[in-house]
């Protein structure tokens, strides 16, 4: 049984983000780039996933040589072996679905697991069309997961609740924050990471469906105003609120 | 300047993180050095208390006022200067120092001193002599301090930078910015050799910045600070390790402080050491559910890497295998991100316990005792079996590295508290015993002066009450701390 992990090398979320000079993407230089928080789940639940069922894990990114850092956290973790699908294009959900796809495909991986969406464009999207490409079940979202034999059991979020779903392999996995703890790297993992190799391989030439024509900050937030520190500010207040704010 | 009477406006600067409280007349918050000096020189002519209040984090009720007004330095949070060629900052003493650092490693430079709760003004952790984990390596905030500006008691100002006024043997000469002199003898004696913050720094020959250092307020109001910086070390190694038993955990420990700061040719350097007991972990556990089922105690530490990073990790490996660390259980972060989580990791327990006790009404007791390294291991286990005998719950973690722990005793009720605070005393008696200090990072405050008399006897204390009288000869700043006020007549 081949488990794939799919990983994408996102900007840390606590990172001030600024557009580049092209206002077409955003300037990397200062910002610290880690995994994305939601793949953590899907390299932790493909860690279980093997422990339980048995079989070789192989985590797959698509990116640049940065990524490898994140890719070493996933072999430092416990990951057999990875794939870094090298280029420096920036691709839409669809082509980066369509170069994961043929990869899976090649890897022969019959369960496959993504963060529910990465952080730094937050399409969600990704995962999705890689089952529909690939011809596999696909369940989102995913906050508990069963995989016995042939049969996939998964409990996902829904608006106001949870769904449980039944599916057969092959399948890919979505994963969502409460499915798992991800585990850290012990030192002997870390020691096991540095002696796998990453598998580089450059990728099918693959054309964007979409345009990104412009990139831009929500205006900044206006500075606060202090009208008063005691009880006689609140008529100003009042007046502020009902005619400049317009919010009573 | 804001002025506030209104109780339910003043009710915040009643108290502090120790729940101890207290009353005063007024709340001034003045927004420049100069309305500083315009409070206290009406504050010393007609001989009203006043008790500097920082952003109230401390734990011993340092800036609790009994009385008087409170004098906040709140609006002097500007950051004046960061040199990052000669590598020093100036700033105003409410800067917060978790936005300080963060500040000042944006520009690849680096503020050691990092005690647990990082939303303490930067004045407060000068006032205390504040330490933290990476004190093992770098110290505590004095080794930090190039310069102060201080308004003194009477409205004089002061300005001090390291270096410039030595004492010449045991008499001390400060001049003020006025013109006038400070002269006073500096009493001589033993401050414990491990960290701490009970008491004035005092020795012959010394630096006199280092007498304000550490001093809780009791001989001026901070307005402005120099600090040292230093490059930001770039890769870390930090670690969470956990052990199936306390001994190999405290053998661990032992081994690498040795290996750390007493072995030449070790490439282990730890810059901080702390443990958690098996107690703490079960507290912890609700969050972190990876936490081994059978660990008895865990060691987080940290290592800067400069050279050959492998190397390093096998010489961890070799230490940790060689005390039964459960290695395949343990943790290491990968990346700031969770390094940062191991930090919290250390966060939480405090906060953890402090909810849980107050959940149920209840007080804890909590120890800040350190002793000498070659005492550490039997003093730890000493006192685990005092609070043992005493049928009290408590949890231990803390600066094992600097042989400096924080034993919490959890009781459950009146009676069980006051053998609590009676175990207390117990135990800074010991630690006392053993050339140790009552308090190492917190501070005497107003709740530990009892435990301070462990330490120096009346004699000692009325010549430190002598020095502050030097400086404030109306008694009226931040009095109660360090010494109860009989010692100012």
């Amino acid at each position: 049984m081949k488990i794939a992990v799919c990983l994408n090398h996102v900007p840390d979320t606590a990172s001030k983000i600024s557009v580049g000079q092209d206002n077409q993407s955003i300037d990397t230089s200062g910002v610290t780039f880690v995994v994305n928080p939601y793949d953590e789940f899907a390299v932790e639940e493909a860690l279980k996933t093997k422990e339980k069922v048995g079989g070789d894990t192989v985590v797959i990114s698509l990116g640049n040589d940065n990524n490898k850092e994140s890719i070493k956290k996933a072999l430092a973790m416990g990951v057999d072996n990875a794939v870094l699908l090298k280029t420096n294009e920036i691709y839409d959900s669809l082509s980066v679905a369509k170069i994961l796809a043929n990869e899976i495909k090649t890897q022969n991986a019959e369960i496959v697991f993504f963060g529910k969406q990465s952080v730094d464009y937050d399409n969600g999207a990704v995962g999705q069309m890689c089952a529909e490409l690939l011809g596999y079940n696909s369940v989102s979202v995913v906050v508990g997961l069963e995989i016995n034999g042939n049969k996939v059991r998964a409990e996902r979020e829904i608006e106001g609740g949870r769904e449980i779903v039944e599916t057969e392999l092959p399948v890919v996995i979505t994963t969502q924050k409460g499915l798992n703890e991800p585990r850290y790297a012990s030192l002997k993992g870390i020691m096991a990471a540095k002696k796998k190799i990453i598998d580089e391989k450059i990728p099918e030439n693959c054309s964007n469906y979409t345009e990104t024509i412009s990139m831009k900050k929500p205006p900044a937030k206006q500075p606060g105003r202090i009208i008063g520190t005691d009880a006689t500010a609140v008529p100003e207040l009042i007046r502020l609120l009902k005619e400049e704010v317009k919010v009573i | 300047m804001i002025i506030k009477s209104n109780p339910d406006e003043i009710q915040n600067y009643l108290t502090d993180a120790s729940n101890y409280s207290g009353k005063c007349e007024a709340v001034y918050i003045p927004e420049s050095e100069q309305e500083i000096v315009e409070i206290v020189s009406r504050c010393n002519a007609d001989k009203t208390k006043i008790t500097v209040a920082g952003n109230g984090t401390g734990l011993t009720g340092g800036r609790v006022p009994e009385g008087g007004i409170v004098l906040s330095t709140e609006k002097l949070n500007k950051i004046l200067e960061i040199n990052s060629n000669d590598k020093y900052a100036v700033v105003q003493p409410s800067v917060l120092l978790n936005e300080f650092q963060e500040e000042v490693e944006s520009r690849n430079l680096f503020y050691p001193p990092d005690p647990t709760e990082r939303n303490c003004y930067i004045g407060g952790t000068v006032a205390t002599n504040a330490s933290g984990a990476r004190t093992f390596k770098y110290g505590p905030t004095r080794s930090y301090v190039l310069g102060l500006k201080i308004v003194l008691p009477d409205g004089r100002k002061l300005r001090i930078e390291r270096g410039q006024f030595i004492a010449d043997g045991s008499h001390a000469i400060i001049p003020t910015e006025d013109g006038s002199i400070i002269s006073f003898e500096l009493p001589n004696y033993e401050m414990p050799a491990t960290k701490n913050a009970a008491g004035y720094y005092c020795k012959e020959k010394m630096d006199m910045i280092d007498l304000f250092i550490g001093s809780e307020g009791t001989l001026g109001i901070i307005t402005e600070i120099k600090l040292k910086l230093i490059d930001l070390p770039k890769n870390i190694l930090s670690c969470i390790i956990f052990f199936n038993s306390q001994e190999d955990a405290l053998d661990f420990v032992e081994e690498a402080v040795r290996l750390s700061r007493y072995t030449d040719d070790s490439i282990i350097s730890a810059r901080g050491l702390e443990l958690f007991d098996k107690f703490t972990l079960k507290f912890l556990r609700s969050d972190y559910s990876n936490i081994p089922e059978n660990a008895e105690a865990a060691v987080w530490f940290e290592q800067e890497i400069d050279g050959n990073e492998d190397e390093l990790i096998s010489e961890w490996m070799e230490l940790i295998s060689k005390h039964n660390g459960m290695e395949e259980d343990s943790w290491i972060a990968n990346d700031r991100k969770e390094m940062d989580k191991f930090k919290d990791f250390r966060h939480a327990i405090a906060l953890k316990v402090n909810d849980y006790m107050s959940q149920r009404g209840l007080k804890k007791v909590g120890t800040d005792v350190a002793v000498p390294f070659e005492s550490f291991k039997g003093f730890y286990f000493d006192t685990i079996k005092l609070v043992c005998e005493a049928g009290l719950n408590y949890v231990v973690y803390g600066h094992a590295g600097d042989s400096h722990i924080h034993l919490n005793m959890l009781p459950d009720n009146a009676e069980q508290y006051n053998k609590a605070i009676e175990t207390y005393r117990q135990i800074c008696s010991n630690a006392v015993k053993l050339k140790g200090t009552v308090s190492a990072e917190h501070g005497i405050g107003k709740l530990k002066r009892e435990y301070f008399k462990l330490m120096y006897n009346d004699d000692v204390i009325k010549k430190m009450a002598l020095i502050k009288l030097a400086f404030d000869t109306n008694r009226i700043l931040n009095i109660g701390n360090i010494f109860d006020e009989k010692y100012l007549t």
